[in-house]
């Protein structure tokens, strides 16, 4: 009986009333929310952000808040390419000599161009973006743009996220022109003209696009003069002309740009991709050693890199501080962690133990955070609390935090876990275990009963003095309880042993593990305490 | 009991050693005679034992092996298999892995650390001892003031943890804020124990007791 599950039903319940009828009826019609048009296959609408940032030369080389003006060589002279707005108001302007602006503003703080500062500047902001978006795209070396299709929903709507966008970039310290329109070139072209223009579907497009000036599509400084001399001013003008025509004359390039910007041909982008290491300097205008602040630095550092993996869903196991100075070379500070982490304030603790004894020969100029290798973070269950609040169930932390805090200061050679080794020579018979590194180790779980061992061992073994050929230890011969158990060879590597050992007792009860090599049968050695 | 002496009992200012330590049960040493010894009827767990040898090697290892095997599997028990660590701090030797497993320790449950100077000892076992992770924390130092003993036998009790130290006969004058301490001494018939101070038990001697 496939209805078999319904509950029986009494007579009464079974026969509802008209008004009961009407209220249930709503519940059997199909949800609102699913349109059945979402479901038949359309073309994808894609939506392009664009953010034009004009001043980036000026942005990506300020580094103080006084008066600064960008210059750049342009035909043999220091030209002013830039300037802020305390340097404007002094009546700097682009396009005077550098000479010329520092006598009107002797304060001036000149700033040579530099397109690394540029796309460094950039690409920092790249990243950010793809809070936003799965597509960022750096279309030109001042224009970024986002496909927020896919992000309208989450982030509560296109005003919502335009606010998001520019309030951040703001933040960081950008001025930036916004557009919004359906197609990447349309997108650029608008924002260049400064429209804060939100276009959603073609036809409106064309219609916007139309009225732009020529001087904000860059096209060749040959095709702007030609195209004015005739006439043409707008982008509505260029498509008015004959198609044949004006290819022939300026070329296929200008065509298919407009073309590309309208939508009639595509216009496929690439994607950028952050790169998958983490990688930050923090340069400062002043060598700096009071050592609070630079540990606030480093703290700033590792912040911008818990956004930069948690934007991934990675972690890292291992940090590296580079402190640089103006002279001589940079002092490195490692950090290892157990677990792949991306907490910043976790970081920052192993940091300050580290920190501490740490020495730096000289004033620090410049700070560089590199993560290691990044992984996929694993996301943790706790374990639910039944019992109530035991005391000792109530960990602090756990063992891998324990070990990280030690290592953090003793080093990651003085801290370690023991794990056997099948092998009869007993120096090799055991080895550390880093407690950092996974707990995959194949370490023995049986061992004899029958052969005694000592419970301290010496790293090396000590030779013991001697009186016609009978061990001393401590100036008292010693009397042997038990032996000689043969320990021998190692053909297989360099370290071949051949000894008998034996358990010796001295005259305080103390007892020993002592051997002799059988090549030399006169020499005792001393190999460990039964404790 | 009578009214007023329950009163007098009420009153803070009355400090009733004995009876409060006995209350709790400490860990069993697997020396019987030892156990008789010692208030709770076994070692002080959430506190700091101290040890003085003449030197190491003498038998000290011996003395707490059984306690430390019993550590591990008790807290498998009550700890829904979660075992504590017991940690290692500036061992004088190698604790050679191959006899421990023979005692019956769990071998990944060790955590060895050698730290490079005494301010580090301390640091480090005051880390173990407070992380709560550690079921005991044993560590060898030569210097131990009465402020450091104090500290270490809060962390012991915070984390509920048993940390014990190891030092030198020549710390014996010293005064020291540990619960339990011990001194040893390695004979030509058996290593002989002396309880110098056991808080709400009394200073005896036990010869030859292993």
């Amino acid at each position: 009986m496939p209805r078999a599950w319904k509950s029986p039903v009494t007579a009464r319940e079974a026969a509802p009333t008209p008004a009961a009828q009407q209220q249930a009826l709503p519940f059997l019609e199909p949800a609102p929310l699913v349109k059945p048009l979402a479901l038949a296959p359309t073309r994808v609408q894609r939506l392009w952000f664009c953010i034009w940032l004009p001043g980036l030369p000026l942005e990506a080389a300020r580094s103080t808040e006084a008066a600064t003006a960008v210059i750049e060589e342009q035909q043999g002279i220091q030209r002013v390419l830039l300037t802020d707005q305390q340097a404007r108001a002094a009546g700097v302007t682009p396009g005077q000599s550098a000479n010329a602006a520092l006598a009107l503003l002797p304060t001036l703080q000149l700033e040579e161009r530099s397109p690394l500062r540029e796309q460094q500047a950039l690409e920092a902001l790249a990243g950010w973006l793809e809070h936003f978006s799965s597509f960022v795209c750096i279309a030109d070396r001042d224009v970024l743009l986002l496909e927020i299709a896919g992000s309208l929903r989450l982030f509560g709507g296109l005003p919502e996220l335009r606010k998001k966008i520019s309030t951040g970039l703001r933040q960081h310290g950008f001025d930036a022109s916004l557009a919004i329109a359906p197609t990447p070139l349309g997108a650029t072209w608008l924002a260049r003209a400064g429209r804060r223009a939100c276009i959603r579907d073609e036809q409106n497009l064309k219609r916007v696009l139309r009225e732009l000036p020529l001087d904000c599509l860059q096209w060749p400084e040959g095709i702007c003069s030609s195209l004015m001399a005739m006439g043409v001013t707008t982008i509505g003008d260029c498509l008015r002309l004959p198609r044949e025509g004006f290819v022939r004359r300026f070329g296929a390039e200008p065509m298919i740009a407009l073309d590309r910007a309208l939508g009639h041909l595509p216009d496929p982008r690439n994607s950028w991709r952050a790169p998958e290491r983490f990688c930050a300097d923090h340069e400062m205008v002043q060598e700096q050693s009071d050592r609070e602040r630079l540990l606030n630095i480093c703290h700033e550092l590792l912040l911008s890199l818990e956004q930069f993996l948690l934007t991934r869903q990675l972690g890292t196991q291992r940090l590296s501080f580079s402190f640089f100075h103006l002279k001589g070379s940079a002092t490195e500070l490692r950090l290892g962690c157990a677990r792949a982490d991306r907490c910043a304030e976790r970081w920052l603790e192993l940091l300050r133990i580290r920190f501490d004894q740490l020495v730096l020969p000289e004033p620090v100029i410049a700070i560089r955070l590199r993560s290691g290798m990044t992984q996929a973070l694993q996301a943790e269950s706790a374990r639910l609390n039944f019992y109530g609040c035991d005391d000792r169930l109530t960990r602090r932390y756990s063992i891998v935090e324990l070990a990280e805090r030690l290592i953090a200061r003793i080093g990651e050679q003085s801290v370690h876990s023991l794990c056997m080794v099948a092998e009869h020579r007993p120096h090799y018979a055991w080895r550390p275990q880093s407690l950092l590194s996974d707990w995959a180790s194949s370490t023995l779980s049986e061992i004899r009963r029958n052969i005694r061992r000592p419970l301290w061992m010496l790293p090396e073994p000590a030779l013991l003095p001697a009186d016609s050929g009978y061990p001393l230890h401590q100036g008292d011969p010693l009397r042997l309880l038990d032996g000689p158990e043969r320990l021998e060879t190692g053909w297989w590597d360099e370290h071949g042993i051949s000894r008998d050992y034996y358990t010796a007792v001295n005259p305080a009860g103390i007892r020993l593990w002592i051997f002799r090599n059988r090549s030399q049968p006169s020499c005792w050695y001393l190999h460990g305490y039964f404790g | 009991m009578s009214a007023s002496l329950e009163k007098l009992l009420q009153n803070p200012r009355v400090w009733r050693g004995r009876n409060q330590v006995q209350q709790k049960t400490g860990l069993a040493s697997g020396y019987p005679e030892l156990d008789r010894h010692l208030p709770g009827r076994g070692w002080p767990t959430g506190a700091l034992t101290e040890i003085l040898t003449e030197q190491y090697g003498i038998g000290e290892l011996r003395l707490l092996m059984p306690a430390l095997v019993r550590l591990g599997a008790e807290d498998a028990q009550s700890n829904y298999g979660e075992p504590g660590w017991i940690a290692w701090i500036a061992p004088p030797f190698q604790p050679y892995p191959p006899a421990l497993m023979q005692c019956g320790i769990d071998l990944s449950r060790m955590l060895i650390v050698r730290p490079r100077d005494a301010g580090e000892i301390l640091w480090s076992t005051e880390q173990a001892l407070s992380s709560g992770t550690c079921a005991a924390v044993l560590f060898w130092t030569e210097t131990l003031d009465d402020k450091a003993g104090r500290r270490l036998q809060l962390a012991a009790e915070k984390g509920h943890s048993w940390a014990v130290a190891f030092r030198p006969m020549a710390a014996r004058r010293q005064p020291s804020a540990a619960a339990l301490r011990l001194e040893l001494h390695a004979g030509n018939e058996g290593t002989h124990v002396h309880i110098l101070k056991s808080r709400g038990g009394r200073p005896t001697i036990l010869k030859k007791l292993f």
